[in-house]
């Protein structure tokens, strides 16, 4: 008895323990956390998309204090200095391929950013010092990562969108900088806000020569903050950054081809980074590692699947499929995700989880994927897609043309459209630098190539013109197009500014960039939605799953302006002094004249016939050819002499030119 | 133009034709070319004037060499005040004003020992002494409020810890007038020993069986190297290096470092030790600078320098010879603070965390000993401490870290090294002890982190530094602009000199009246201002007009215009002496 009472003594301790214990836990859901995870998801065109999302949060100041363990310092304190409430920024290099690498998915709406610098903020700060908070800002940023973002401080540069990119009215301020280079100087200071840098954990793949060998890389850095809200229940501050490349994998040599068709390129984690991820960044709180196949890869691997072998649906999901005939992965996924909420298909994209927890130095995790077979798809495509053009020649005046396209499949579009009565609504926000002036009054809509009375697609336009030397002309617009619409374009004139010669920036006769515009459409929402409830822990999946309107940027436009020949003033300056010395020389001259004196000589020198330097001259020519002096009776003797007089001046000036050249090189 | 020669003519046989003429010869020609060379002439500093660089309010260059000779020929130099109260000595053997003079005497004796630093006590120091015996009560000087008799109503038990006494004496010498008296109270007992104490405020005191001159001695040395130069050793920091930024503001940056979290995470409560250890010594500080203090812990940050196994003394071994290479700087990313905007200093105050394998990691002085502290400083940089986990011995070779907490018993100890760090840092002693050429005396340490009158001492020294440097700022600053005539000199920048004069001038005022917190302030707005009108955005703007930039521009007019105007006059006058010639040989015959 007294044996068992010990042992009842016993579970009671163990149970108070864990008691303690889970109370220690549900205290620690206040605390700091950094989550990492990589998504990979092999592209239509034979590349690879690799997109790093790290997330660090921090409970309100008012509950935990200034002091934080996880979460960058320098972030923290730019928050408070400037009372930022939202904030992201991008550098991008390369441009997003929206129809080959798909324009309707979460990780294209958010993470396909226009090349160069974007930066936006909104603050909670009285509307008059909004400004002067984003100066400061640029400012700081600037400094932190090592870029010219202290170029954004003009207002020249920078835009207060009313409603078209995020409904903030007045606090929110956008600016880009198309033509900044993004290299490893802004990485690093973007990798020292993690915990663990790119010491360990899934940011050790981050090999600099690899990532920047891709066909596109995008680093961006967005956060939330509700520290000054009024309202009491806050959730502190969110730091998300993400890293999305587009790497080719290496192909070793030709293509392997399988029945006629081209297989597509396997490819591992050491092949595509040339490193391994050495287990997890020891203070994160999960590190996963998922292999996306999309929704349109999942029905052609359904395909393939029933030509090649007989068999029941939901096979990419069975128990041993990465031993599949039509694919093989190196490690047996932990978990498998599969998208649910896709009325519309019946496939649905899958995902697959790999935690790399369990890894370490002496065992790396290398996740492999390997085609068997050949497989083809496409991606999934924004409704519209969207570029624009420059038209027009010369240096004085063009137009900017957008033109929207209807994308190949047509299925997404009839579905955004039944919601929405046979209209679709584009929101379309860009902003022009104030050299380029945009004339409003010019705008032309045309649908299916025919040109259609302005208002009438038009529900509504907000325009601030620009202003020389002080804004940009900003234009955002909503416009709904009939459904079945296959091509649409808007198109602008512009007169080409003038710039004051100390305005041009550097190698001026590159052109001048035009930012992109941002082409919205709100009716279509771009997620993920998972079955299961508890992975909304993850910020990764959370991020896919977060509904957001699908986006696209067009391109930069480059604009070539008239160029002044910049040595000019000085020419000026020269040729008018020039001139002046001229004048004031003959001036004076001429007053200095004698004119009866002149007379005379002129006299003599008819009467004397050859002057003395001429003279001079035969005799010394006649001692150089060793003939003897003859005395130059003739009238015909008196052209060559000229002559000779001619050639020896040219000689003597020549000779000065050389010496010239010789000494002063 | 041609020279000029007459067609021979044979009319006059006497008359050279060549060589002679008639007539005068005419100097309208001469005068005019004359005339045009001595406008351009008279007109050259019209135009140097006309393309001058125009400053509407230049820098007083003479008052800013005035001030920077005025500093470095004499530093400034306080009044202090100090009193030497005896109790129970013998009242007949001295009067109150012999004492004072043979203090005053071996005063000047220690002053004399090193030469007069920049921020000390002017050499005519006062000291008003009173004589408390059971009997009588006398003092020299007017202003002396000591309670005669007071000390007897408390025994000098044993039994009294110096910090009790300190607060007796400090309710003892209580004067609510506001004057800065530095106090030293030597007490004649029947015990042995003599023990002398430093307090936290003003005032020391000797006790035991000592006499007059010893006593006399001591006081001096307590006025002279104590309350005067605080303390300080030759060796230490010293100088102008105060880590003060010009605007007074000092950021305290913590940072734990974890060198390899795939050992151990250990974590730290900062917020506590923020809230309990640190405000006071941010209060303290307020008068000399304005403290703000940020932390944060890093992950992955290695040392650079190598450490050794030590059999004997059981743990890795770093010495003082690799403390240069100890911090390294690619992987400690320590930042910069976005608070410490400008002018601000920063001071980086790091705890490191070994990992396992350095683990326990100790500082080895030069004499083969293990620092006690086993932490460093770096002056104008900050502090480093390495702190050994406890788990450090036991073999842990586990697959996933263990997090822990410095416990706050750990913290408390890393702070007060921490404390001691920064009171090195501003050049005080940490260890509390002064050892003087009559015996050792013990500082007592506040839990403030700094006593009042190691206060005085640096704000003392703080607006003496500011000064100086303010002195030199300027000084450098009006050399710049008058060796660039050319460069464009904002009128803020002649007005922030200005304003930067004055409160130099103010702080000297100042400082001849003791009133220490205002020309701390006054020196501190002196540098500042000064500092501004040097990194003047406008200063560092490449828009100053270079003379080769003049000389491009008005060259091309000027050098072909004069080229004509001098040839015009040499030529006029080579023909005028000719011609005159010419008419002189033809008048000789």
């Amino acid at each position: 008895m007294g044996i068992w009472g010990s042992l009842f003594l016993l579970f009671l301790i163990l149970i108070s323990a864990y008691q303690s214990f889970a109370k220690e836990g549900s205290a620690e859901e206040l605390n700091e956390e950094f989550t990492e995870g990589l998504l990979l998801r092999p592209l239509a065109d034979r590349k690879v998309l690799a997109h790093f999302h790290f997330q660090s949060s921090v409970p309100p100041t008012r509950t935990y204090g200034r002091h934080h363990h996880l979460f960058p310092k320098s972030i923290y304190q730019l928050i408070k200095k400037f009372r930022v409430r939202e904030m992201e920024l991008s550098f991008t290099q390369g441009r997003w391929n929206y129809e080959r690498w798909g324009g309707y998915d979460p990780i294209s709406s958010s993470n396909a950013k226009p090349p160069g610098v974007e930066l936006w903020a909104i603050f909670d700060v009285p509307l008059d010092q909004v400004d002067a908070s984003w100066k400061n800002l640029t400012h700081a940023l600037s400094g932190l990562f090592c870029a010219s973002i202290n170029f954004l401080e003009h207002s020249t540069s920078y835009s207060a969108p009313q409603w078209s990119f995020r409904s903030f009215t007045g606090k929110l301020r956008y600016g880009t900088l198309p033509r900044e280079a993004v290299c490893t100087e802004n990485l690093t200071p973007w990798l020292k806000l993690l915990p663990c840098r790119d010491k360990a954990g899934i940011s050790a793949l981050m090999d600099r020569p690899s990532i920047y060998r891709g066909y596109y890389h995008s680093q961006r850095l967005h956060f939330t903050s509700d520290e000054y809200d009024t309202a009491k229940s806050n959730s502190g501050i969110m730091l998300e950054q993400t890293l999305t490349v587009v790497l080719q994998p290496n192909t070793l040599g030709a293509r392997a081809m399988v029945s006629g068709k081209t297989l597509q390129p396997s490819w591992s984690l050491s092949s595509l980074f040339g490193r391994k991820v050495h287990g997890k960044c020891s203070v994160s709180k999960s590190s996963n590692v998922y292999v996306q196949f999309e929704q349109n890869l999942v029905s052609e691997l359904k395909e393939v699947w029933k030509e090649s072998e007989e068999s029941e649906r939901g096979i990419l999901t069975h128990n041993n499929f990465w031993t599949n005939p039509i694919f093989e992965m190196s490690a047996s996924p932990h978990r498998i995700v599969k998208e649910v909420g896709n009325l519309q298909q019946e496939d649905s994209s899958i995902l697959y989880e790999f935690s790399v927890e369990d890894f370490n130095d002496s065992e790396p995790f290398d996740l492999g994927l390997k085609w068997k077979l050949p497989v083809a798809w496409s991606c999934q495509q924004a409704p519209l897609r969207a570029s624009r053009f420059l038209m027009g020649s010369g240096n004085e005046r063009g137009a900017i043309a957008i033109s929207l396209k209807s994308s190949r499949n047509n299925n997404t579009q009839r579905v955004g459209c039944s919601e929405n009565g046979s209209q679709l609504r584009i929101d379309i926000f860009q902003v022009v630098p104030w050299y380029v002036k945009v004339y409003y009054h010019t705008l032309k809509v045309f649908v299916d190539g025919e040109l259609q009375s302005t208002m009438e697609n038009i529900e509504k336009m907000h325009i601030s013109s620009s202003e020389d030397k002080v804004s940009p002309g900003v234009m955002e617009m909503i416009l709904r197009l009939p459904c079945g619409v296959k091509t649409a374009a808007l198109t602008l004139e512009f007169d080409k500014g003038f710039l004051h010669i100390d305005e041009y920036p550097p190698d001026a006769n590159q052109g001048f960039d035009i930012p992109s515009a941002v082409v919205s459409f709100t009716d279509f929402q771009a997620s993920i939605g998972f079955e299961d409830n508890f992975l909304n822990k993850l910020p990764i999946l959370n991020e896919l799953q977060e509904r957001k309107h699908v986006i696209c940027y067009t391109e930069v436009l480059l604009v070539p302006l008239t160029t002044p020949d910049f040595s000019m003033p000085y020419n000026v300056i020269t040729i008018t002094c020039t001139v002046f010395a001229l004048y004031f020389g003959s001036l004076l001259n001429a007053l200095r004249r004698r004119v009866g004196e002149e007379e005379r000589l002129l006299k003599s020198k008819a009467a004397k016939k050859r002057g003395p330097l001429t003279s001079i001259l035969s005799k010394l020519f006649a001692k150089l050819t060793g003939r003897p002096i003859k005395p130059p009776e003739t009238q015909s003797a008196s052209p060559s002499s000229i002559n000779y007089k001619v050639i020896v001046k040219v000689i003597l000036v020549a000779g000065m030119a050389v010496g010239w050249q010789y000494y002063f090189r | 133009m041609a020279e000029i020669s007459e067609a021979p003519s044979t009319l006059d046989p006497d008359f050279d034709q060549e060589n002679m003429r008639k007539s005068k010869p005419g100097l309208k020609r001469l005068t005019l070319s004359l005339a045009v060379l001595f406008s351009f002439l008279l007109g050259l500093p019209f135009l140097l004037k006309s393309i001058e660089i125009y400053r509407s309010s230049p820098p007083p260059f003479r008052e800013i060499d005035d001030l920077s000779t005025a500093i470095e020929s004499s530093p400034i130099l306080f009044p202090c005040h100090f009193r030497a109260v005896f109790v129970n000595f013998d009242p007949n053997s001295y009067t109150a004003d012999q004492l004072s003079i043979s203090v005053q005497a071996h005063m000047a004796k220690f002053a004399a020992k090193n030469s007069p630093a920049c921020g000390t006590c002017a050499s005519n120091v006062t000291v008003s002494v009173t004589l408390d015996s059971n009997s009588n009560c006398i003092s020299n000087g007017n202003n002396v409020d000591w309670k005669c008799g007071a000390l007897n109503e408390f025994k000098f038990a044993e039994k009294h810890e110096d910090g009790l006494l300190d607060e007796d004496f400090a309710s003892l010498l209580d004067n609510n007038s506001g004057a800065k008296v530095y106090t030293v109270v030597a007490v004649k007992t029947e015990q042995e020993e003599v023990r002398a104490v430093v307090g936290k405020y003003r005032h020391a005191w000797i006790m035991g069986r000592i006499f007059e001159e010893e006593a006399i001695e001591k006081i001096a040395e307590i006025f002279v190297n104590v309350f005067m130069n605080g303390g300080k050793e030759e060796g230490l920091i010293h100088g102008e290096f105060m880590p003060l930024g010009a605007d007074g503001r000092i950021v305290l940056s913590f940072n734990l470092l974890n060198a390899d979290p795939h050992n151990w995470i250990y974590d730290w409560d900062f917020q506590e030790i923020d809230e309990n250890l640190l405000s006071p010594v941010i209060d303290a500080l307020k008068p000399l600078a304005d403290v703000s203090v940020e932390s944060q812990v890093l992950y992955h940050t290695p040392k650079s320098s190598f450490s050794f196994w030590d059999d004997r003394l059981d743990s890795y071994i770093f010495s003082t010879k690799d403390l240069p290479f100890f911090v390294n700087s690619n992987e400690w990313h320590l930042d910069t603070s976005v608070a410490a905007g400008g002018l601000s200093k920063i001071l980086q105050f790091v705890v490191y965390v070994p990992s396992a394998k350095e683990c326990p990691l100790q500082l080895q002085l030069p004499n083969g000993e293990i620092s006690t502290t086993n932490g460093f400083i770096s002056p104008m940089w900050g502090g480093i401490v390495v702190w050994n986990p406890s788990a450090c011995l036991t073999d842990s070779k586990i697959k996933h870290p263990l997090r822990y907490k410095i416990s706050s018993e750990d913290s408390r100890k890393l702070f007060e090294v921490f404390m001691g760090q920064l009171r090195q840092l501003f050049g005080l002693k940490s260890d509390g002890l002064f050892v003087g050429a009559s015996g050792t005396s013990i500082l007592l340490a506040s839990e403030r982190g700094f006593s009042e009158w190691e206060l005085d001492v640096l704000s003392r020294q703080h607006s003496c530094f500011n000064l100086l440097q303010c002195g030199t700022t300027l000084g450098s600053l009006s050399r710049l602009v008058q060796s660039l005539p050319r460069m464009i000199i904002m009128d803020d920048i002649g007005k922030q000199v200005k304003y930067s004069l004055e409160a130099a001038r103010l702080t000297l005022s100042n400082a001849l009246l003791g009133i220490y917190d205002a020309s701390a302030e006054s020196s501190r707005q002196a540098r500042l201002l000064a500092e501004d009108a040097f990194y003047h955005p406008s200063m560092m703007s490449v828009s100053y007009y270079s003379f080769e930039h003049c000389f491009a521009v008005y060259s091309p007019f000027f050098l072909p215009v004069s080229l004509h105007v001098l040839l015009a006059v040499l030529r006029e006058w080579k023909r005028y002496k000719q011609e005159s010639k010419k008419y002189y040989a033809w008048k000789a015959k």
